[in-house]
């Protein structure tokens, strides 16, 4: 085979080639939480709390216990003993596992009934009857704040310090602050312009379609606890179950097995995990704990909520001189927020986005409310997605204010190629990017200046049957968490690892502290692995999830797959390599450093006919290793990153809004996304399909509305707005390429910037179509009758 | 979720029978579709039920009714009731009902102000359709009334047999329904004609 054939053959960096995982799945052979039956498993349901804030005067078990088949019924009585009836959330704080005489929001755990069968689990939660007292209902953030507003977290009296610092209020969570505010205000002082505007996140949920669950095991004889879990972090549980537990570590084992969609939802360890476990261990068989649907989106993990005031100053042609944001954080009823500990309102501060501003400042209030506990990165990093959006509206807000292009006011602030390494307002320091190439490539390929020409025709026109809009927006997240002096959580440092064993015959298994919840790390781990050892992806397996087998890792969420775990798998190899280098030395009898690495080979200089594949090194590795050198060929590397990285996008939308009835059609959207290396273009292109569809879910129709009393009016498909293949638009994809500098192999993740980059194109878009009418903002999500409002309100309706 | 109702029923009955129907918390509640007093506590206290299905929310609730006020001079009944459903769903009602003279002394008019609160499943399930719920059960509650009230003695002594009381049947949610999109092409065609 001649070079490119051979590379070709080892299909590696840059091959599509095609999804490892997609055999067992089209075939419906994957293996979820939910297919999974051990012999006397047993099922556990949740008596859940119809009101969102109530004193529990009376739980009464015994109709329930004389159900056909039911075992046992726990409430935060039995868990009393164990000290498990509250648990440590990931932000400092605690929740109820079961509510412990008072329940803070509707469809919070009260009790759960353990039965031999599904039904009979159902008919008991039916039978457990529980009185309630009504007390106030808080749904409000701001309202939460006010003096005289209804004490939420009683078990909270008396603690003026969080694990954040000072609580102001018996309703107050954090203040966190990042920045610098006296340089922030001096520029607001003598700017010439400033704009501001309250820019609302609503609160969503990550829907992913497979639901929480898991299967807990206790083996009472071996001491031993294995438990099957959704889980996106399956070590930090294990380490989370041992603290709890009192369990050594050893004896616990958790497996993730194949995860049908994280996105954030399956991060946290959440009440009916705790209980299940806790059955298991009591009654000493497999107990089985599914949600459905509403109980998912009911309960589990909701993502933003945050109401921002945003500012910019800037000058009369619009140079932007300072940037300040104020944040009202709804956490619900328990801070379970999933952030690195340090940082309780995420990555937030990447707020300055893709512009270069001198002067910037924000500050973030946490907030209870009656509402159920969450606030997970949906698919971004951390709040990642909430600072895009609010960067990315006052940009074209202060655009409007100025009568500047939209693409324009973006050209004039971007932070300049030669610029990088840049260091932000806010202490980050940007990798690498290329912002004015990338913008320019998109405006070319999209007529950008003909678009205009349109639009401005459309406007022109009083009886066009639609206003079009043009949405563009120029996003930069920060990913990859993260460098453990800044990044830990409950004290892990925020590393991830790789073990790779390469077997006697050439073949080669790798292990790693993430899991894949649909990225494809099956696939595109083994492409690294190919291209760095030279040994055919066909032939290197890849596996995570089991916390018996792999190396101990943070888990697979805010793009930190490739930029982490990615890296901990180049590193690996690269250890393997420079010991088959020494193998093939002593094979070839040169030194190591008169050979030649070329695609899957060591060869002496100058003489081509010389050479050792990793094949051949492989199998001496186990019979023939040189003197001095111990057997084998295998490795682990922990990676700690030495900085986050900083994926960029371009993407430009088109849309037209129907006049009569405030219907929006997406005409055309294009992505640009720069993710440094590509490694496999084809799953790189699925991930950035899959998050635009989601990213026009929460744009265009997902939200959660609660009523006065803290119904939530919305937790069933019916209701929570899923797109499937009709309502979705066609996507355009396009891409650069600029490398990260500190990565291994120059990867910086991909799969969240489409959902963080979309969702304020969407807005922007639809915004966009009503400017010329002076409307500066609107809140998501933008379903046909909230356009169809701002229609009438602009007096443009047909 | 909170619904607040506010309604005039005119009937062709006088205030003096009306009242006497009014005034009877069993009778009142005889008169609503699926509702039934199971209990009387105390002179103003009452165990009672009520079964509603209304799409997929399906309830049955059972709780507590407190008559407020009896004003046997202005002719006004003020009553609280709260129940829970087994299933995950509680309501509660706030109500004020007053009989007012009519247009003629054989009419009156049933004035009703109330305040309905529903939590849990039948708010979530139900929430969208409730106000013409509300309006539908209303409507069965007033004919039923108005027979009751008619039935009677009255003052020129009315020869219309008492009608049998009617047995508590659970609200019907497809006949809910069949009213429902009756009302909408009532409407629809209501507005072209």
């Amino acid at each position: 085979m001649n070079a490119p054939e051979r590379i070709a053959a080892l299909q590696g960096l840059g091959d599509s080639r095609l999804r490892k995982e997609d055999a067992r799945f089209i075939q419906g052979k994957g293996n979820y939480v939910d297919d999974i039956k051990l012999p006397g498993l047993l099922h556990m349901d949740i008596v859940r709390s119809p009101l969102a804030h109530a004193r529990i005067k009376s739980i009464d078990k015994t109709e329930a216990l004389k159900v056909p088949g039911v075992i046992a019924v726990l409430t935060a009585e039995d868990l009393k003993p164990l000290k498990l009836h509250w648990m440590p959330t990931l932000a400092g704080d605690v929740a109820a596992v079961l509510a412990d005489g008072k329940v803070h929001f509707q469809m919070q755990e009260v009790a759960v009934v353990i039965a031999e069968d599904r039904y009979a689990a159902a008919d008991g939660v039916e039978a457990v009857q529980v009185e309630y007292e009504e007390l106030p209902v808080v749904i409000d953030p701001f309202a939460a704040l006010e003096p005289g507003a209804p004490v939420l977290r009683e078990d909270l009296a008396g603690k003026t310090e969080g694990a954040h610092g000072k609580r102001e209020h018996h309703n107050h969570i954090f203040t966190w602050e990042a920045g610098d505010k006296a340089a922030a205000d001096a520029a607001f002082a003598n700017a010439p312009v400033t704009v501001k505007e309250r820019i609302f996140y609503p609160r969503v949920h990550p829907c992913p379609l497979e639901t929480c669950g898991c299967v807990a095991s206790f083996d009472p004889v071996r001491g031993e606890l294995t438990t099957f879990m959704t889980s996106q972090a399956p070590h930090v549980v294990r380490t989370v179950v041992s603290l709890l537990s009192g369990l050594p570590e050893s004896k616990i084992r958790i497996v993730s097995p194949d995860i049908g969609g994280g996105f954030g939802n399956k991060v946290g360890v959440y009440p009916g995990y705790v209980c299940a476990i806790v059955a298991s261990i009591v009654l000493g068989k497999p107990v089985k704990w599914i949600e459905d649907r509403i109980e998912n989106i009911s309960t589990t993990a909701f993502a933003r909520d945050y109401h921002m005031d945003g500012e910019l100053a800037a000058t009369a042609d619009g140079k932007i001189l300072g940037l300040r944001v104020d944040v009202i954080a709804d956490h619900g009823a328990f801070d379970a927020c999933a952030d690195p500990t340090k940082y309780p309102a995420g990555l937030f501060h990447i707020c300055s986005g893709s512009y270069d501003i001198p002067a910037a400042w924000c500050r973030v209030k946490g907030v209870y409310t009656n509402k159920a506990p969450g606030g997970v990165a949906y698919r971004c990093s951390f709040r990642v997605t909430e600072a895009v959006y609010v960067i990315e509206r006052m940009v074209d807000i202060l655009a409007q204010k100025l009568g500047l292009d939209k693409a324009e006011i973006r050209a004039k602030n971007f932070i300049r190629k030669e610029q990088f390494p840049y260091h932000s307002p806010f202490g980050f320091e940007y990798d690498s990017g290329d912002y004015h190439t990338a913008l320019k490539k998109v405006l070319d390929a999209c007529d950008y200046q003909g678009l205009r020409a349109e639009q401005a025709k459309k406007r022109a026109d009083p009886n066009s049957p639609t206003l079009m809009g043009i949405g563009l927006v120029t996003f930069t997240e920060v990913v990859g968490a993260g460098p453990s002096k800044m990044c830990d959580i409950l004290g892990v440092g925020m590393f991830d690892s790789c073990e790779i064993r390469v077997h006697p015959t050439g073949s080669a298994i790798a292990r790693m502290g993430t899991i894949t919840q649909g990225q494809g790390h099956q696939t595109t781990y083994a492409q690294i692995i190919a291209t760095e050892l030279g040994i055919p992806s066909e032939v290197i397996q890849v596996e995570e999830g089991d916390t018996s087998t792999a190396p101990y890792g943070l888990g697979t969420y805010g793009s930190r797959s490739t930029p982490v775990a990615g890296a901990a798998i180049a590193l690996a190899a690269r250890k393997i390599h420079a010991k088959a280098r020494k193998i093939a030395a002593h094979l070839l009898e040169v030194g190591e450093n008169d050979l030649d690495w070329e695609i899957d080979r060591f060869k002496v200089k100058g003489d081509d006919a010389k050479f050792k594949t990793m094949k051949d090194i492989a199998w001496a590795a186990y019979h023939q290793a040189p003197p001095g050198l111990e057997p084998g060929l295998e490795a682990v590397h922990y990676y700690d990153p030495p900085n986050f990285t900083y994926p960029f996008g371009i993407y430009l939308c088109v849309v037209d809004i129907d006049r009569g009835t405030g219907e929006t059609k997406v005409r055309r959207f294009y992505a640009l996304d720069d993710c440094g290396t590509r490694i496999n273009p084809m799953i790189i292109e699925g991930q950035i399909h899959g998050g635009l569809t989601e990213g026009f879910a929460v744009a265009m129709g997902q939200q959660m509305p609660f009523d006065a009393q803290g119904n939530l009016l919305g937790n069933t498909l019916m209701d929570y707005f899923l797109p499937t293949a009709v309502e979705t638009p066609k996507w355009e994809t396009d891409f650069t390429v600029t490398p990260s500098p500190h990565h291994p192999i120059g990867a910086k993740g991909v799969a969240e910037s489409p959902h963080v980059g979309s969702i304020p194109t969407f807005t922007a878009a639809v915004v966009d179509a009503f400017a010329h009418l002076g409307v500066k903002h609107m809140t998501m999500p933008h379903s046909a009758y909230r356009v169809w409002q701002q229609l009438k309100a602009s007096g443009v309706n047909l | 979720m909170e619904v607040k109702l506010d309604k005039r029923y005119p009937l062709e009955v006088d205030a003096a029978r009306a009242w006497q129907v009014l005034r009877d918390v069993k009778a009142v509640a005889g008169c609503m579709p699926g509702a039934e007093i199971t209990e009387q506590l105390d002179a103003t206290h009452y165990k009672g039920t009520v079964k509603v299905k209304v799409g997929p929310a399906n309830a049955a609730f059972g709780g507590d009714i407190e008559v407020k006020q009896l004003d046997e001079a202005a002719r006004r009944l003020q009553l609280f009731g709260k129940g829970a459903d087994r299933g995950g769903s509680s309501a509660s009602m706030d109500l004020t009902a007053t009989i007012e003279p009519g247009e003629s002394p054989a009419a009156s008019v049933l004035v009703g102000q109330a305040a309905v609160v529903v939590n849990g499943k039948f708010a979530q399930f139900g929430g969208r359709m409730m106000t013409q719920v509300s309006d539908m059960l209303l409507a069965q509650f007033v004919d039923n009334f108005r027979a009751a009230a008619a039935a009677l003695p009255g003052p020129e002594a009315s020869a219309a047999p008492a009608p049998a009381p009617q047995a508590a049947r659970e609200i019907n949610g497809l006949a809910i329904l069949w009213n429902l999109i009756k009302g909408w092409l009532a409407g629809l065609f209501g507005k072209r004609a």
